[in-house]
This record gives structure tokens, sequence and C-alpha cells, in this order.
């Protein structure tokens, strides 16, 4: 091996491959996401997206067989449970089931990373995630359960910013969601890369993943099919494709 | 049946009811076929409710002591025939399985088994307290076995009886499983939603599938009051619905054949390889934990797999 | 018979009812789990309990943390085997494999302690109190004081500190509980040796009103459920006002009725207040 080079990749992996009984669901031979960046996987419904967000966390439904290596800054995390790829800094902020419906929001939100698990990586307080959610000062004291559908959103980003993140993936952000919302929540998303997250955002929201994201990768039947800056994909007659099968 | 059932399963069949000859024919041996066949019997009406219906009912100890009160009490009071007491027997356990039935229509998973294993615990404290069926002195004076002049004194005479019990309940299950009612408590078993879209009320067939169970397992009732020829509250023991579950359990859902293995390998420990009551209690308990936690598909499950893998080789050795 | 011994009964073995239900309260209601064996774990308490005093002659205070400790073997032990069960959340092999578990508890206990009835005294139990025609022991007042506290701090730990919250937090989605960085294992494995504790506690302070045997321990499952389901599924408060209502039932059906029957009238309530509310159970996981 040689040695890193200046840029090791904060997220990345190698020959992923997840198998459902036989069939192959996902076969990713080399992703990397680097310090910094919000790239964007669009495909269509089925493509994989999921799966492979999963895959990087450890978990699944189910019982597939899932081979290759996951690396979080240059070190293979494949071995360790979910929970403690959450400890290192991976977070996933899942497609549904954002809160815990039956306690409130300043409960969910209380739940944090200790200093020692974070290792110097910023553990956002509570003011300042009510700083960057207003609604979800307002709403502290409701249940979760009571939630619209963007406030959830809002407290499952919140949640992974109390975990001291490295990387943050977003599974589906925008589904359910009024495009003003949607709007809403992706400028968050671009505030934390700004404020030094590196973030992987999963979409079936074409149109809404093109306007925020760097650089764009297109899975399709659980592979890679393209991947590049978002100016160049743009113009790729296959994103196209997904933009018309998938406009939500 | 006859006409349906290949050769094999005849010769099957007929090997089984002289086996106890064939091992000696000693007095033990034949106790040993005669509680396997109604101990298996008992479990086939619970196989169904597990394997088919996907619930597990905790009640079936209640069935099995339906049967065996509704004919001590009806050969010994009211003088009945073997053929009435086990049509007391059926009609007792289909009355108390539709009563059940109703009261758990919409209860599903772990609320329905704990309500049935309520009805378990009630039906303990009603036997062991209630003057009808005879409290804790429970029902002596159990006439012999006699039906059409032929006379069941000893298990050697009995073992026919038992026999064909077995056979009738084997016949029983295999044409459920390839009747529509077998085939849409699959369908509600394993995908609900499709069940009801297909037009299948689960309500319906779950009633339906608990009244054809329920009968069973009573039978088996029937016949273990005249072999034991006393009944008292220990019909209701645990150790039946243990035994059960475990039999239903340990060799694999959905084959015929699965619980009456079950029954017979369990029993044949506890009969020629006993370590004592409660050696053989932790052994059965043992068994039920394992089985459940760690092999999930039963001792056939490894032993397809096993099989699969020789075809495979062989193939491969052969080309 | 006199009212108001009844009603001081009622509200002992309410109290009683209670404690013994604890465990379940937070495995069903706050970890969404089921133990069967739950009554034969309380019989295992009760005979730890006599067992290390009456052959090591230790005090009271020190035979009820052994029988905890056992308690929390036990409890350990069984969630350790079936923890693929639990994650995969498949309720009804978690039941029959705790049924199985309580079987074989019978049986080792049998073994060990041997089949006959013993009486536990303690030297509360043989403490008596008169005040009028009324009888009590110091035994009834520890249970109902022990009850009353058990069920504050239960209460107060679930709901305010951290260790409650993830508790609650796997209860209500083990997935987005994982996705959060909870080891869903430890708390399962916490929770049922919490258990494993609760009963055995409650079995050293309950089990001296009556003759101890090793075949007792399942009427206890059924009126553990009662109370669990009667309180509204995992809800603390709610528990401890059904045991208190149910213990008020047994005492005045058993004095006026029939003591026979109490266990089976308490049942029979149970039965119509599920078909009354037939989503009862499964209602709020979580909830407390």
């Amino acid at each position: 091996m040689s040695a890193p080079a200046p840029a090791t990749p904060v997220l990345e992996a190698r020959d992923l491959s997840v198998v459902y009984a036989g069939n192959r669901a996902l076969s990713v031979e080399n992703f990397q996401l680097a310090e910094g960046e919000l790239a964007g996987i669009v495909g269509a419904n089925g493509a994989g997206k999921s799966t492979f967000a999963n895959a990087m966390m450890g978990w699944s439904r189910g019982a597939p067989k899932v081979t290759g290596d996951v690396l979080l800054d240059g070190q293979s995390i494949s071995a360790l449970t979910t929970p403690e790829r959450v400890r290192r800094g991976l977070l996933l902020i899942p497609e549904n089931d954002l809160v815990f419906a039956t306690m409130t929001v300043s409960e969910n939100l209380a739940h944090a990373a200790s200093a020692r698990q974070a290792g110097g990586r910023r553990i956002y307080t509570t003011d300042e995630i009510y700083d960057l959610f207003p609604n979800l000062a307002e709403r502290r004291n409701h249940l979760g359960g009571q939630l619209s559908g963007g406030e959830r959103q809002m407290v499952g980003i919140a949640r992974a910013l109390r975990l001291a993140p490295r990387v943050l993936m977003l599974d589906e952000p925008s589904i359910g969601l009024a495009p003003l919302l949607v709007t809403v929540v992706l400028k968050t998303v671009r505030t934390l890369v700004d404020e030094g997250l590196t973030v992987l955002l999963v979409e079936q929201n074409v149109k809404a993943a093109i306007r925020t994201v760097d650089r764009l990768i297109l899975l399709e039947r659980g592979q890679i099919l393209a991947e590049g800056p978002v100016d160049e994909m743009k113009a790729d007659p296959r994103v196209a494709d997904a933009y018309l099968g998938a406009d939500t | 049946m006859r006409m349906m059932t290949p050769l094999s399963w005849l010769i099957g069949l007929g090997l089984m009811l002289i086996a106890p000859a064939l091992l000696g024919g000693s007095g033990a041996v034949y106790s040993a076929f005669v509680l396997i066949a109604i101990f298996a019997v008992m479990s086939y009406g619970l196989d169904v409710i597990v394997s088919d219906l996907g619930e597990v009912s905790l009640a079936h100890p209640v069935f099995f002591a339906a049967g065996a009160y509704a004919s001590a009490i009806g050969s010994s009071r009211w003088g009945f025939d073997p053929i009435s007491t086990l049509l007391l027997a059926i009609a007792a356990a289909a009355i108390i399985a539709a009563g059940i039935g109703i009261v758990t229509l919409r209860m599903r998973e772990f609320v329905f088994s704990l309500v049935t294993y309520a009805v378990t615990v009630v039906g303990m404290t009603l036997a062991a307290n209630w003057a009808f069926l005879g409290g804790s002195d429970g029902i002596t004076g159990i006439p012999v076995f006699n039906i059409f002049g032929y006379s069941a004194l000893t298990d050697r005479e009995l073992w026919p009886v038992a026999w064909l019990l077995l056979v009738a309940a084997l016949y029983l299950v295999r044409c459920f499983r390839r009747s529509r009612l077998g085939q849409e408590a699959m369908t509600v078993h394993l995908n609900p939603r499709l069940a009801t879209m297909s037009g299948i009320d689960p309500h319906r067939v779950r009633i339906q599938v608990f009244l054809f169970s329920a009968p069973i397992t009573a039978a088996a009732g029937w016949l273990y009051s005249y072999q034991r020829a006393y009944i008292s509250a220990d019909v209701v023991d645990m150790y039946f619905l243990i035994l059960m579950l475990t039999a239903v359990v340990l060799i694999g859902r959905r084959i015929l054949l699965a619980p009456l293995i079950g029954v017979a390998l369990i029993l044949c420990q506890e009969k020629f390889l006993s370590f004592g009551g409660y050696v053989d209690r932790i052994i059965l308990g043992s068994v039920l934990i394992v089985i459940l936690s760690f092999m999930p598909r039963g001792l056939a499950g490894p032993a397809f797999d096993m099989l699969r893998w020789i075809k495979r080789r062989a193939k491969n050795i052969n080309t | 018979m006199n009212f108001t011994q009844q009603l001081i009964n009622g509200l002992v073995l309410g109290h009683s009812y209670a404690l013994i239900a604890i465990g379940w309260t937070v495995l069903l209601g706050v970890a969404r789990l089921v133990n069967f064996g739950h009554g034969q774990m309380y019989m295992l308490g009760a005979f730890v309990t006599w067992f290390v005093m009456s052959r090591f002659g230790l005090p009271y205070l020190v035979a009820i943390p052994i029988a905890m400790a056992v308690g929390i073997g036990v409890g350990y032990l069984m969630q350790r085997t079936m923890l693929q069960l639990t994650i995969r959340q498949d309720l009804v092999s978690v039941m029959i494999v705790t049924l199985g578990f309580g079987h074989v508890l019978e049986g080792v206990a049998a073994l060990f302690f041997g089949s006959t009835g013993q009486i536990l005294d303690t030297p509360l139990s043989v403490r008596d109190i008169y005040i009028g025609d009324i009888w009590i022991t110091w035994q009834d007042i520890a249970i109902i004081i022990v009850a009353i506290l058990f069920f504050a701090l239960l209460k107060y730990v679930v709901e305010k500190t951290r260790v409650g919250r993830l508790v609650r937090m796997v209860a209500e989605d083990p997935k987005l509980a994982l996705l959060a960085g909870i080891d869903i294992r430890k708390i399962y494995l916490g929770v049922f040796a919490f258990e494993g504790a609760a009963v055995a506690i409650a079995a050293a302070l309950i089990a001296p009103r009556t003759p101890i045997l090793t075949s007792m321990g399942f009427d206890q499952v059924i009126i553990t459920f009662v109370v669990v389901v009667l309180g509204g599924i995992g809800s603390i408060t709610g528990s401890y006002v059904a045991g208190i209502a149910l213990g008020l039932f047994a005492a005045f059906f058993g004095a006026y009725v029939s003591a026979a029957y109490s266990t089976a009238a308490m049942f029979v309530f149970l039965i119509v207040v599920l078909v009354v509310r037939p989503g009862g159970l499964a209602s709020r996981p979580g909830a407390h």
C-alpha cells in the first residue's frame, strides 16, 4: 500500500456488494467522498440508493450477504457494528421514522455524543440547533408524533448534529415535503457543509439534488452508472432520464 | 385414502402397526407406542395453528383436557360408548374453541398467545376446583375401552386403536394442507394484505382453522382418558403444553411427519433414557429453547442443507 | 368478615401484585418484550431467599441482594440466549423460549431445593400488629413501602434520566436507536437483568406471606399480565393503580364470593377489557 495521498477521502467504499438470497442488490466498485464535499446519489426507485446508505452504516433489512470494505478517514470500519460506526461520526438520517414519536422534541435532542466519543468533532449544542431550526425551538415541548413532515426532517438532522458527525448521509430528505420545505431543508444542508461538514445526499428528487450538490452520482440497478461535477452531469442524457423518470 | 396414498405410505403405516411386536412386544414398548400416538395426535392439533396459521396457541392443553374430561364423564357417569364419548369430546372442544376463537378474533401474535395462555391457567383452576370435574380428586371409574365387541384392557390391545387415531389425524392434516382452507391459512399467515385483497376473510379463516384444530387435540385427550382410566387436573399440566410446542418446532414446520417424530424422540428419551422427572423436564425445556433460539427451521433445516450439499458434491464429482 | 380487614388485605395484596408486575411493566411496556418465565423467576427468588437464610443462617437483608443477583444472572442468561429473536422482534418465539426457560427453572429448582413446600419466615413476617381487631404484619407494611418507593424510583428513572431515555428510544424504534449510536443489545440485556432483579426482590418480600413450592409461580404470570394490561401497557403509574385495584378486587371477591376462583375472575374481567378494547395491548409502545 502506498502512503495516503494528501487528500484521503473522508468516506470510501471498495467493492461493496449486497446480495439478497442470490440477487445482487448493490455492487459498487469504488465510491469516495472528499472532505467538505456535498455529493448526491440519484437514481430511480429501487436503484439501490437506500441499500447503499444502509450498507455504509452496517445495517440492513433482513439478512443479506454484505461484502467489501467501507473506510472512514482511511480506516476500515467494515467490522464495526452500526452504533460503533455512529460513534466514529458516520451518521445516517433515515428515510422515514425520523423521530421518537413518544418523546418531546427536546427529549429527542437530549441524546448527544459525549466529548470523549466526539474526539474533537463538533457537537452542536441545543441552542445552536434551535438557532438553525427556529421552528423546533417553538415546538420543543411537543411530542415527536405531533410534528409535521418538515419538522421531523429537521429533528432527524438535528439529532445527527448532536452526535458529533464527521459525515452526514441523508436518505430522501425531500420525500413527502412541500417544495418550499424541500428548499429550506436543503439550504440548511448547504449551511452545514459551509460550516465544515461532509454530506452525502441520497435523493430520488433529481431536480432538488441538482440544485444543491457539488457532485452527482447516478445509481442504476445497484451500480454507479456515471458520476461527475453537477454541471457536467446535468447535461448527461442518462441523468435526464432519471430526472424524467422520477419528477416528484 | 388408500387410493391417494402412495405405496410407500401404506407400507410405512403398516410397518408402524406391527412395529411394537417387531421390537419385542413387551408391555413397556406397547405403552410407549400408545402414548407416542396419543401425544402426536395432540400435537397435530397445535401444529396446524403454529405451522399453517402462524400463530401460537397456548390453549391447546385445554382442548386436550376437554377431550379427556368429556370422555371420562361421558363414559363413567352416563355410560356412553367410545364412539359417543368421542363425539362428546369433539363437541366440547369445538364449543370451547369457538368461544376462544371469537374472543381472540382481533388479537394477533403475542397478545393472542397471552390470552390463550390465560385460558389454560383458568382451565387449570377450573379442573382443580370445580366439583363437576371431580375437583382435586379427579374422575375415576372410566370403563375399559370397548367397541363392537373389541375390548382393549391393556396397552397392547389399545395400540391398534391409537394407531388408527394417528392415521386419521395424519390423513386429516394432509387433507387440510391441500384444502382451500389450508391454502387460505397459509396466505393469511405469509401475506395478510394479499389475503385480504384476494377476498379472503382472515377472521373467518382463523376461526375455521381453530375449529379444525381443537377436535384433533381433543381426540387425543379422548383416548388418553381410556388409556389412563383416571383423569384429574394434571391433564392440564404445563408439561403437555411444553411437550406439544417442542414436538411441533423440533423437526420443522409444515412437514407432515414432524410432530410424530418429535413426540417419538421426546418420549423415547423420557421412557428409555430418563434421568428422573426433574432432569427430563430440564432437557425438554432446553431443547425447546435451543431449537427456537438457534435452529429456527428445526432439525430438518440443517439436515436438508446437508442433503443438498451432498447432492451437489455428488453431481460435481460426476461431471 | 370485617370490611376494614378486607380493605387492608386488599391494599397489601394490591401492592404485592404491583410489585410482582414491575419487571413486566418495563419489559412489555417500555421495551416491547415478554417473559413467560416470570412466575418461575419469582419462585426462584423466593427459594434463593429461603435457602440463604435457612441453610447459611444469613440475615434477611443479606438474602435479598443475593436473590436479586441470582435473578439478574438468570435474566441476563435468558436474554443472551434469545438475543437474535429479540432483535428480530420475533415476539412469539421469545414467548415460547421464555416458557421453556420457566419449565427448565422449575426442574432446576425442584432438583436443587426439593419438591416439598417450605415456609419462608423473615424477621418482619413473624411480628404481628393488632389495631383493634385488624391484623397486619410488619412484612405487609414493608411490601407497601417498598412497592411505593420502587414505583416512584422507576418512574423517575424512566422519565428523567439518560438510561430511561435510552430504554425508551430502543423500545419505540430499535432501528432509529441503532442509527443514534445506541447499542441495543446492551439495552435488551439490561432490561432483562432488571426484570430478574425486580421479580426477585418482589419474591423476597411477598413470598413469606404464603408457603412456597417449586411448582407455584404460574399464577404470578397471569396476575402480572392482568396488571400490566389493565394498567395500559407499560404505563408505570397505570400498573401501580391496576395492581391496587386488582388486589382490592381479589380480597373482596375471595372473602365474599369464592377464594378458589379469584384468579379466574380476574382473567374473565381482563377478557372483557380486551374484547372491548382489542387494540389495548399494542396501542402505545414506549409510553410511560
